[in-house]
């Protein structure tokens, strides 16, 4: 049954009649003048022929007889379903169209010949009922098995006697089989889905359009030559357009799908762009970083999350390519090696403001020394989060030049002792009072000496004020209620926004209080008191927060449902409390309008 | 079978059936007890365009139509016109669907 796909076609497409394969098989019976109409014509003609002759015959013989005629049709349909079967399995149910049609036409010939109506019914039906089933046999069994098969069906319309299957059996056979088709089907339908990711039977709306934007970009850029300029706008003019302000939104939400490639890339390209943040390149190749650098020349600020593809060639065209780059934030860029870093620095000689990595054990104290000595000059952010080959960090005290440094960010160093009171002590010292951002977030080894010593910077003339904006100690478990009470009772903070204290486990009401009474108290926007177990509640009673939006409680034993109560009246913007680990928060909190309470057990979804 | 409002952008509203909206967890979440959503039973979606916000009903109609037929039964593709499908990417991230 195997055999060669690479029969002409070329009159069925000729044809504009013709639409596709199934129609081909049409054409091709047409051509053959294989029809139900003649096929039915000849049986009759022999019909009658033979009752001519066999007048005087019993009617048992007769229809025997009916049985033998029948099947030069069912060989010829045969033939057919060979010379159709290197087709696909829709040629099959467009046979199976064919055979009722035949069906159809002999049923209502039957109704005309009154005198042969029930033989030419029964025969008519049992003949396509017949040929079906055994074509159906061969889809389903392997081709020696089908041949096999395919004999021993013919065998069985020319020994068996047709009357022995009922009506009803055939009709049961005939329903299994179909089903047994569409099953096939639908479990190859859901092997391909499977192959494509695909588990849920409906697909969300969000990847059936990311689907449709794929789709529409490859095939613009198909038929588009690839050197022609506007396909980029082309791309986004045919998907119906995006501002600029969406334009991150959008990023943000490819990101998610973890639809962020190559092909996607090309809506950020040739754009008025000047922030651009993905927060997942995984699937960029360092072929997309390239395009992204050469075609979106605008870009002034940068972050690239989860760049584990970006390569060395692609970070110095990143240097090279974008002009206006000042900031830069990269996660996960293990690729790049010390030699680069070194020569990336070089070329943002002079304009790199803000670098923010994590993520790589290939940023080295070699790295850290060439980002100083080539953009200390300008450097006025930096941040390195997980770096395993960095442990001197007393190279950013020794290096830092700037008088206006304002954001600090080293969390989680590869080993505490790494970050110690002396270095940032240092820092602290250096950067002076124009520090607006610190995190320490997960630099375990610092103790209250660090403390002392940001107050002693932050303080530097008597009577001013800080304008420190943000200030984040996650994790910090040695430092002292006294450190933090002396810092916030010396040091005014009025522009502090964002506070958080998770997981200072020393710290207690006094400490909280402090922060309270201090002007931070006007501005703060999001406060973390998480894990603070030594806090009693006390400390709320000092509290008015007139803008504080988000407050996260969790796991602190004091909450309870008259402290959410009370956390809402005393501040009247608060929108998001968490009580994670609060099980004495219960669903019978008062929970004022507006505010939002999180992680309730109480609350299920 | 009780029927809720979408209102989009110009104030254009479309209904649609409780059930169906549902199927957006944040449709789910406004139409749920502390808020508002739940007895006006009309979600101002003011940011959506109208005819976006049509073909969102009909997803989530779409959706609800086929979520509980049997493995042995096909259920059809949804067509996403091309030209409205970032603006659809967009609504759809928002409502979660």
């Amino acid at each position: 049954m195997y055999r060669g796909r690479n029969r002409p076609r070329g009159k069925a497409s000729e044809d504009n009649q013709v639409r596709g394969p199934n129609s081909a098989l049409t054409q091709f019976l047409k051509e053959q003048g294989i029809n139900a109409e003649s096929i039915r014509q000849k049986w009759l003609k022999s019909r009658e022929k033979d009752k001519e002759e066999s007048n005087g015959k019993v009617k048992s013989e007769d229809e025997d007889e009916s049985v033998s005629i029948a099947k030069p049709a069912t060989k010829s349909r045969r033939r057919a379903i060979e010379i159709s079967s290197d087709d696909d399995d829709d040629d099959d149910i467009d046979y199976d169209d064919e055979s009722e049609e035949a069906e159809g036409d002999s049923m209502t010939s039957g109704v005309d010949n009154d005198e042969n109506k029930d033989q030419v019914e029964s025969s008519a039906s049992i003949r396509s009922a017949e040929s079906r089933l055994k074509r159906f046999a061969v889809d389903a069994e392997d081709s020696d098995e089908a041949e096999y098969d395919e004999g021993m069906s013919s065998r069985t319309v020319s020994e068996t006697p047709v009357i022995e299957i009922s009506q009803e059996q055939l009709e049961q056979k005939l329903k299994k089989s179909r089903q047994q088709l569409q099953q096939r089907k639908r479990k190859k339908k859901r092997a391909a889905e499977l192959l494509d990711r695909k588990t849920r039977r409906i697909s969300t709306l969000q990847d059936t359009c990311i689907a449709q934007i794929s789709a529409n970009i490859s095939r613009l850029q198909q038929n588009t030559n690839s050197s022609d300029e506007s396909i980029s706008a082309q791309i986004r003019d045919t998907l119906g357009g995006l501002s600029t302000q969406n334009m991150n939104k959008l990023a943000r939400t490819l990101s998610k799908n973890r639809a962020l490639n190559d092909h996607t890339l090309q809506l950020f390209l040739r754009t008025e762009l000047q922030t651009l943040a993905f927060h997942d390149c995984s699937r960029l190749s360092y072929e997309g970083y390239k395009l992204l650098a050469i075609f979106a020349p605008h870009l002034s600020e940068l972050s690239l999350q989860m760049c584990g593809q970006l390569n060395n060639e692609a970070l110095l065209y990143i240097a090279e390519k974008l002009p206006k780059l000042a900031a830069l934030d990269l996660d996960g860029p293990f690729l790049i090696n010390e030699e680069t870093w070194d020569r990336f620095f070089t070329r943002m000689r002079g304009r790199l403001k803000s670098f923010h990595v994590s993520n790589t054990h290939r940023f080295t104290n070699h790295s850290l020394e060439s980002l100083f000595r080539n953009c200390g000059d300008t450097l006025v952010s930096l941040r390195l989060c997980r770096l395993d080959d960095v442990s001197d960090y007393s190279i950013i005290p020794r290096c830092l030049k700037v008088r206006n440094f304002e954001r600090l960010a080293l969390e989680h160093p590869s080993k505490e002792e790494y970050v110690t009171d002396d270095v940032v002590g240092a820092i602290v010292t250096a950067a002076g009072r124009k520090l607006k951002h610190l995190n320490l977030n997960g630099c375990t080894a610092l103790t209250d000496t660090t403390i002392v010593n940001l107050k002693e910077a932050l303080s530097k003339n008597e009577g001013a004020e800080s304008i420190l904006e943000s200030l984040e100690l996650e994790e910090l478990d040695q430092i002292s209620t006294d450190a933090m009470v002396h810092l916030f009772s010396q040091v005014p903070m009025p522009q502090l926004k964002v506070c958080s204290l998770k997981r200072c486990l020393l710290l207690e009401d006094m400490a909280v209080t402090e922060l309270f009474l201090n002007k931070a108290g006007e501005k703060l926007v999001a406060l973390t008191l998480n894990s603070l177990k030594e806090v009693k509640g006390e400390c709320f009673e000092a509290m008015s927060c007139p803008n504080l939006e988000r407050l996260d409680i969790g796991f602190m034993g004091c909450a309870n449902d008259t402290l959410v109560k009370e956390l809402g009246d005393r501040n009247p913007k608060l929108e998001i409390l968490e009580v994670f680990g609060n099980n004495l928060v219960t669903g019978k909190a008062e929970i004022r309008s507006g505010l939002t309470v999180i992680g309730r057990q109480s609350d299920t979804l | 079978m009780s029927e809720v409002i979408l209102v989009s952008k110009s104030r254009v509203e479309v209904p649609i059936s409780r059930e169906a909206a549902s199927v957006s967890p944040v449709l789910r979440s406004m139409l749920s007890n502390p808020f508002l959503e739940q007895h006006q039973n009309k979600i101002e979606l003011l940011d959506i365009e109208p005819h976006v916000l049509q073909k969102v009903v009909e997803y989530l109609e779409y959706h609800q139509r086929y979520m509980l037929v049997s493995e042995d039964e096909d259920i059809p593709d949804f067509d996403i016109p091309t030209e409205m499908s970032l603006e659809l990417l967009l609504v759809a991230d928002y409502l979660n669907i």
